[in-house]
């Protein structure tokens, strides 16, 4: 009876235990990126741009609301209309894309709340900066929310029915915002929610700055380097395609999307054999999954170029999972490994 | 008398011929195809080759594709259906219940337990080995517990081990979901939990078969050792006990090396359903309950399962559909027709 007690005392201590995650492997030691990390953090945390008037409330938003189709790898719209009676001044984002893009374009007391994902560094670029505002809720808590008394919350695709169901019965406002993901939708979103919040000014700086950023991250890399294959190479062999942040951000750099070349839509789970088919240049795998080692000691993966040219990097999770103006960022830290000795 | 015993003799020739034909059949195609085309003849000359039967020139990445990719998917496929149909004969005989299976007294869901738990806590990216141990070690602690709970005074009661079995189930149940919804944060564990519980063969190596075949052995050892003492339990226990028959040791050691083979074949596969209750019902249809022709011939026919479900989820189907989802979305429907087919003719003794 003694070892079944131990035992389920034993497992109860498991969400301690994982408190304590051990970090299995190093990142790709310390890549020198183009751009200067802080520096580009920094500018892309804070976008001003004109006034915003004063006039021009309520204001009817009409919008496209886009879902992403992830396994027909198609987009499904449709058109609504959203009314902000004033402009808004305790504003909830319920995803972390949406809290960073706010971030640097709304003026920060008018944000009120984030949810705890914000909190985590390892989803959210600006961690440090929300803890410290030490307002976080959980995904779910819409009472907590409730409490906050918002004028507005930013709900997203995959926010709960029962969430906003909540709300609606709460009275407080929800804008339902469609699928983001890659550059382009984040550049539209960015000017929605500038319109939305009437910061119209400060969105279409931040996007300029965006493009401008791309633009200087373009010129650094060296004409004769572009079209390097990287492949990422997630846990449980999953790889994204073409509807993926990470393709957005390859592009960005110049680089090319393996997985999006050899026709995966969303994400597609592949063996070692079809990885050793494709041939990657680079192999990028998340840091602390043991993957690096994996597949370094695999004696199939030992054919395969980038394993042979030492070419296979842990690069740290959020780099390959923001989906924000910060996409800039990961890509500028993605151009310091690909293109490994150029800066 | 002795024609009909001849009879079922020449059935059990026919249907041993007939699995093992489809088990090198299965094996042949399973080496043959993958996204990397190797030519039939290339891929005979890398086995044979690897036996030492051919010496001429072989491509080496070919032969890496074949030899460290292909084939120990194949073996591991083959060990894991073989372990758990035998670990479900074993079981179905022990309780004298057709719907006996590793899953009834909590094995199964010890060892998923104990897999998603590595997972969760990120220890399984140490070592390809640690998942594995974690499973087999939860089926193990899983087999004490049923046993402690359902012993009292000497004795240990099967009805109490099969009540205590469902009470583990839904208390290991509840802990996966647990671990899963704690999971769910991390995007990546997540999804990789998931996919772990559907069952899945992919990248598995001679690592993977170095964990599987002791087990299988060391269950397979175990079991030949009560298989005739099975025989009698199945009669009835006062006629065991007549004839001498140590019902509790034969039991418990039963138990024990079907949870050996079943941890085994959980740790290196993810949860792959319904070999374990389908393949022996199927083999007793034709060769009837004997133990010592059941158990080696379930268990040839649930690898022929595995083997052609994973050739099926890998070249056939271009989506991600697993292995255990197959299993299980093909199984169920002919485990109800088998019922319905011979419910007033299932003969279990």
């Amino acid at each position: 009876m003694k070892k079944g007690w131990a035992f389920l005392v034993m497992w109860m201590l498991l969400p301690a235990m994982a408190c304590d995650k051990p970090v299995q492997e190093g990142a790709t030691g310390s890549p020198t990126p183009p751009l200067d990390m802080e520096v580009l953090k920094k500018a892309l945390s804070y976008a001003r741009g004109r006034t915003p008037e004063e006039r021009g409330w309520p204001r009817t938003i009409d919008y496209t609301y886009r879902i992403h189709d992830f396994r027909m790898d198609a987009f499904q719209e449709e058109k609504r209309t959203f009314e902000v009676k004033q402009r808004p001044m305790r504003i909830v984002p319920h995803a972390v894309g949406v809290a960073e893009i706010l971030w640097a374009i709304c003026p920060r007391e008018r944000l009120i709340a984030f949810n705890d994902l914000s909190a985590d560094p390892e989803f959210c670029v600006l961690a440090e900066e929300i803890q410290e505002r030490d307002r976080t809720f959980k995904t779910k808590q819409t009472e907590r929310i409730i409490a906050y008394e918002p004028d507005l919350v930013f709900t997203v695709f995959y926010s709960g029915a029962e969430f906003k169901e909540k709300l609606k019965q709460a009275n407080i406002p929800y804008f339902d915002l469609g699928y983001f993901g890659t550059i382009e939708s984040i550049r539209s979103l960015t000017l929605l929610l500038g319109r939305v919040i009437g910061e119209e000014g400060n969105a279409e700086a931040l996007v300029e700055l965006m493009d401008a950023k791309t633009r200087e991250l373009n010129s650094k890399i060296p004409k004769d380097r572009s079209g390097v294959r990287v492949l990422y190479y997630d846990e449980g062999g999953y790889v994204p395609g073409r509807s993926s942040n990470f393709n957005s951000i390859c592009e960005i750099i110049r680089a090319v999307n393996v997985g999006g070349e050899q026709g995966v839509k969303s994400w597609s789970q592949i063996d070692y054999e079809t990885l050793l088919k494709w041939d990657p240049e680079i192999i990028l795998v998340p840091e602390g999954s043991g993957l690096k080692e994996q597949v370094r000691s695999n004696q199939m993966l030992a054919h395969a170029g980038a394993v042979k040219e030492g070419k296979v990097f842990a690069v740290p999770g959020i780099y390959l999972r923001v989906a924000s103006q910060y996409m800039i960022l990961s890509a500028n830290y993605l151009a310091g490994v690909v293109y490994e000795g150029v800066f | 008398m002795k024609g009909s015993s001849s009879l079922v003799r020449s059935k059990e020739a026919v249907l041993l011929g007939i699995l093992v034909f489809l088990v090198l059949l299965g094996g042949f195609l399973a080496v043959s195809y993958g996204s990397w085309s190797i030519e039939k003849q290339d891929v005979l000359r890398i086995l044979l080759a690897k036996f030492g039967l051919y010496d001429g020139p072989i491509d080496k990445v070919e032969s890496t594709i074949v030899w460290d990719g292909r084939m120990p998917r194949l073996v591991v496929g083959f060990l894991v259906g073989f372990s758990l149909a035998a670990a479900g004969a074993i079981m179905q005989g022990v309780f004298k219940n057709p719907m006996a299976s590793p899953g009834v007294i909590g094995i199964s869901s010890g060892a998923a337990l104990g897999a998603v738990t590595a997972l969760y806590l990120g220890l399984a990216a140490r070592s390809l080995f640690v998942l594995p141990l974690f499973a087999i070690l939860f089926a193990l602690i899983t087999l004490v517990m049923v046993f402690i709970i359902a012993t009292s005074r000497g004795q240990t009661s099967v009805s109490t081990l099969l009540l205590a079995g469902i009470a583990l189930n839904l208390i290991f149940g509840a802990m996966t979901s647990f671990v899963i919804t704690m999971s769910t944060r991390e995007f990546d564990a997540g999804r990789v939990i998931v996919t772990w519980l559907m069952g899945d063969l992919n990248n598995r190596s001679w690592e993977h078969v170095q964990i599987v075949l002791p087990t299988t052995v060391l269950g397979l050892m175990g079991t030949l050792f009560f298989l005739k003492d099975l025989n009698i339990l199945m009669i009835g226990e006062e006629t065991a006990t007549n004839l001498g028959v140590n019902i509790r040791l034969a039991r418990n050691m039963l138990l024990l090396a079907s949870s050996i083979q079943t941890g085994g074949a959980i740790a290196v596969s993810g949860v792959i359903g319904f070999v374990g209750l389908l393949a022996p019902h199927m083999v007793r249809g034709l060769v009837g309950p004997d133990n010592r022709k059941l158990i080696p011939l379930a268990g040839l026919l649930g690898a022929v399962f595995v083997i052609y479900a994973d050739l099926f989820v890998r070249l056939v189907v271009q989506v991600d559909l697993k292995i255990g989802v197959l299993t299980s979305l093909m199984g169920g429907p002919f485990f109800l027709y088998l019922i319905i087919r011979y419910r007033n003719r299932f003969e279990y003794l």
